[in-house]
């Protein structure tokens, strides 16, 4: 270093210090004492295309506009990586304030991620809020006695199918199948026209199992029992999964992936798809010019009334700042409140959570009677049977263990129902058990 | 000068030179080595560490677990099937690390020109295509329903084919799409090899009256058996790690595991299911299986070097 570019090298040093120096000083002098505060929102539904996107966007830009001081930063997360996104920014530190989680990862996120208490953060101003929500959809947000999601866009399956294609197979589409057995044969009349049958969306694209529950709860079975043990290797459970394998086996269903179907259904070549309410918008403007829409109730399993499980997602909270639990907290209540479910139903198609707002002038009675396609499902809402999960840490490589190595096999390659579940029920025990 | 230089003027000197001389080679290679320790030795070692915890990755780990980890692979089916895959990748996209690229070349090499340039282009247009999108493109087209594939099979009659449900021909679908981009590289590599060649030997065999066969038989071909030793170990060490992208968007390792292999089941295990321990157990496992391997190798060879 010479004696020209020594004292140049000082003076940038003592420079640099000084303008960190004076950043340093700067903020805490710019700060407003009642500094807004920010929280980040991981979303499965922010950024997507269609409705659930547009309509995530609505809730947030309402949100802002009813909270000026609270900031909300969406991210956008596939909705089958939502779970292990956030495992990977608790493991780097910066988890999300709150986050819009499916039911199928929620038992693994309690047990793995730092998920707050909302009924503890919300106090005084809790029993208020949930009054009104759907009881067991609360519940099913509890963990260790205390609530820690509660219900945010929730769906239940049902049947879309194409009234055009009933039309051409014959069929009445004023009277659609209402149990498995009807179905079947409605699907064996429009195979005949040339079209696919029906799909039953069991190989869910976020990789849950709420359409298999469905199945296996219609038939008198279950995948974990009430006191927690699985069960999905039980007699009525496989007598369920039988049934839509029975439909593969039979011609009467493709033999393909559920973004194939969802491809077909909106082409016009799929006359039933059975899947969640949750793509009720997607399936609508696929539809529009091309044929007639229209819903039906999750079928019966043998003389069994339907019990379909509801899918879709709730809200935790994962922040650890007071401040910034708080504010979480005001963004829950805003998005399950009367309002928030309301612009949920009217822009993203979910069903409402609240008893009164289908019926209720100011919120949805317009809605819904513009609107019937969601009707069949909304009265089934009553039937709904929570959503189970496997026990513990590994849950959710349980339920993925059950959808890839058991249900795809069977219903898309003919791999022996009962020996398949028994299999699969023996290493998700194991699983689960190894904690 | 001889007196400036004189013996108690250079041994002050000649100590620190000495010092500056034994320690300037590894002032040159500390670059070097602290990269590798950080990104790679340091790594590696923790992985060893991670092997035998139990850790989920976001909550402390549960503890010394031993050898559960290694027990509990060398127990899995999907495990085993995962590293035959591997193996069955390596074995399949071999022909298209090697053979097709140095066929490809050699044609273009023996035929130059503007055609020879265009279609040296458009055969290596798929590496610069970007990976996912070239996956997800052939999603839409592998479609069983509506999907171009099938459009095309049934001109000839054939039924519509499930090629990414269907475990007869995933594997096949996934080495395919990844064999387009090896080749497509390989190719350019052979024909950076091909413009090196000594041309005096071609030249000479000409004039000896050669066939064409006969010079790239005898005297092209024995001139790439280095590049071409090359470019097969790189396949059959990498092959597993070049179809990651199309498992992943096309199959995830699906139907039945046909298409999986273990890279794919390390990234499951580690960051799908937060089964720290037992991905560290696994990549512990494959590093293991290389370093044999290339032990074997060393040994097979230095038994064949004439002493």
């Amino acid at each position: 270093m010479n004696r020209f570019t020594r004292p140049l090298v000082a003076t940038l040093a003592v420079s640099s210090l000084l303008a960190v120096s004076a950043c340093a000083a700067a903020e805490p002098a710019g700060r407003d004492d009642n500094a807004e505060t920010t929280i980040t929102f991981s979303s499965y539904s922010y950024g997507t295309q269609g409705a659930a996107g547009d309509g995530m966007q609505t809730l947030l830009d309402a949100f802002s506009a009813a909270h000026p001081e609270i900031t909300v930063l969406p991210e956008a997360v596939p909705v089958a990586d939502a779970l292990t996104k956030t495992k990977a920014a608790v493991a780097a530190g910066s988890p999300p304030d709150v986050q819009q989680l499916g039911y199928s990862k929620m038992a693994e996120a309690f047990a793995t991620l730092p998920v707050q208490s909302i009924e503890e953060i919300a106090g005084d101003e809790w029993d208020a809020h949930v009054e009104g929500i759907a009881p067991g959809l609360v519940r099913t947000g509890e963990n260790d006695g205390t609530v820690k999601a509660l219900p945010f866009t929730v769906s239940i399956p049902t049947v879309f199918y194409n009234a055009d294609i009933f039309r051409e197979a014959g069929l009445d589409p004023e009277n659609p199948p209402t149990s498995i057995d009807e179905v079947s044969e409605a699907a064996e009349a429009i195979t005949a026209t040339g079209h696919n049958g029906v799909y039953f969306g069991l190989l869910d694209q976020g990789k849950s199992d709420y359409l298999t529950q469905s199945v296996m709860d219609s038939a008198g079975g279950q995948t974990v029992d009430d006191d927690g043990t699985v069960a999905l290797d039980s007699a009525k459970a496989v007598a369920g999964i039988q049934k839509i394998q029975d439909l593969t086996t039979e011609g009467l269903q493709p033999a393909v992936g559920i973004d194939d179907a969802i491809a077909a259904f909106s082409t016009g070549d799929l006359g039933m798809f059975v899947s969640t309410t949750a793509l009720m918008s997607n399936l609508q403007a696929g539809a529009t010019d091309k044929f007639e829409l229209r819903t039906a109730g999750f079928p019966s399993f043998d003389s069994k009334d339907a019990r379909p499980t509801h899918s879709g997602a709730g809200l935790v909270v994962l922040a650890a700042d007071e401040a910034k639990q708080k504010a979480a907290w005001e963004f829950v209540k805003f998005m399950t409140s009367e309002e928030g479910y309301t612009m949920i139903t009217e822009e993203m198609g979910y069903l409402p959570l609240r008893a009164n707002l289908a019926t209720d002038e100011a919120f949805l009675a317009g809605y819904f009677a513009e609107n019937t396609l969601l009707l069949p499902p909304l009265e089934q809402l009553q039937n709904v049977t929570p959503y189970r999960s496997f026990a513990g840490a590994k849950s959710n490589q349980a339920t993925v263990m059950l959808q890839d190595d058991a249900i795809s096999p069977i219903i898309l390659r003919g791999a022996d129902t009962q020996q398949t579940l028994t299999e699969v029920a023996d290493r998700i025990r194991e699983l689960v058990e190894s904690e | 000068m001889t007196l400036l230089t004189g013996p108690s003027r250079g041994v002050r000197q000649g100590a620190p030179r000495r010092v500056s001389s034994a320690l300037r080679p590894w002032l040159y290679l500390s670059p070097l080595l602290l990269a590798l320790g950080v990104w790679i030795y340091g790594p590696a070692l923790f992985t060893l560490g991670l092997s035998v915890l139990d850790w989920n990755l976001t909550t402390p780990p549960t503890g010394f677990v031993g050898a559960d980890n290694f027990a509990r692979l060398f127990r899995s089916a999907d495990f085993w099937q995962a590293l035959g895959q591997t193996l069955l990748y390596a074995v399949a996209l071999l022909p298209f690390s090697t053979v097709v690229p140095l066929l490809l070349a050699i044609m273009l090499w023996q035929r130059p020109g503007r055609a020879s340039t265009v279609y040296r282009s458009l055969l290596f247009l798929p590496v610069m295509m970007a990976p996912v999108a070239v996956a997800v493109s052939w999603k839409f087209m592998l479609n069983p329903l509506l999907g171009l594939a099938n459009e095309v099979v049934g001109w000839f009659g054939i039924p519509p084919v499930n090629w990414l449900g269907d475990p007869s021909t995933a594997l096949l679908v996934i080495v395919a799409v990844t064999a387009a981009k090896v080749t497509a590289f390989n190719m350019l590599l052979y024909s950076a090899a091909l413009s090196g060649l000594d041309r005096r030997t071609i030249e000479a065999a000409r004039l000896e009256g050669a066939s064409s066969w006969e010079i790239t038989r005898f005297v092209v071909a024995p001139q790439l058996v280095g590049t071409t030793v090359l470019l097969g170990t790189l396949s059959l060490v990498l092959a597993g790690q070049w179809v990651f992208t199309n498992v992943t968007v096309l199959t995830q390792g699906g139907p039945d595991g046909v298409t999986d292999n273990i890279y794919y089941r390390i990234y499951t295990l580690g960051f799908e299911f937060f089964e720290t321990g037992t991905a560290s157990a696994a990549a512990v496992i494959v590093l293991l299986v290389f370093a044999v391997a290339g032990i074997g190798w060393r040994l097979v060879r230095r038994s064949h070097v004439p002493r």
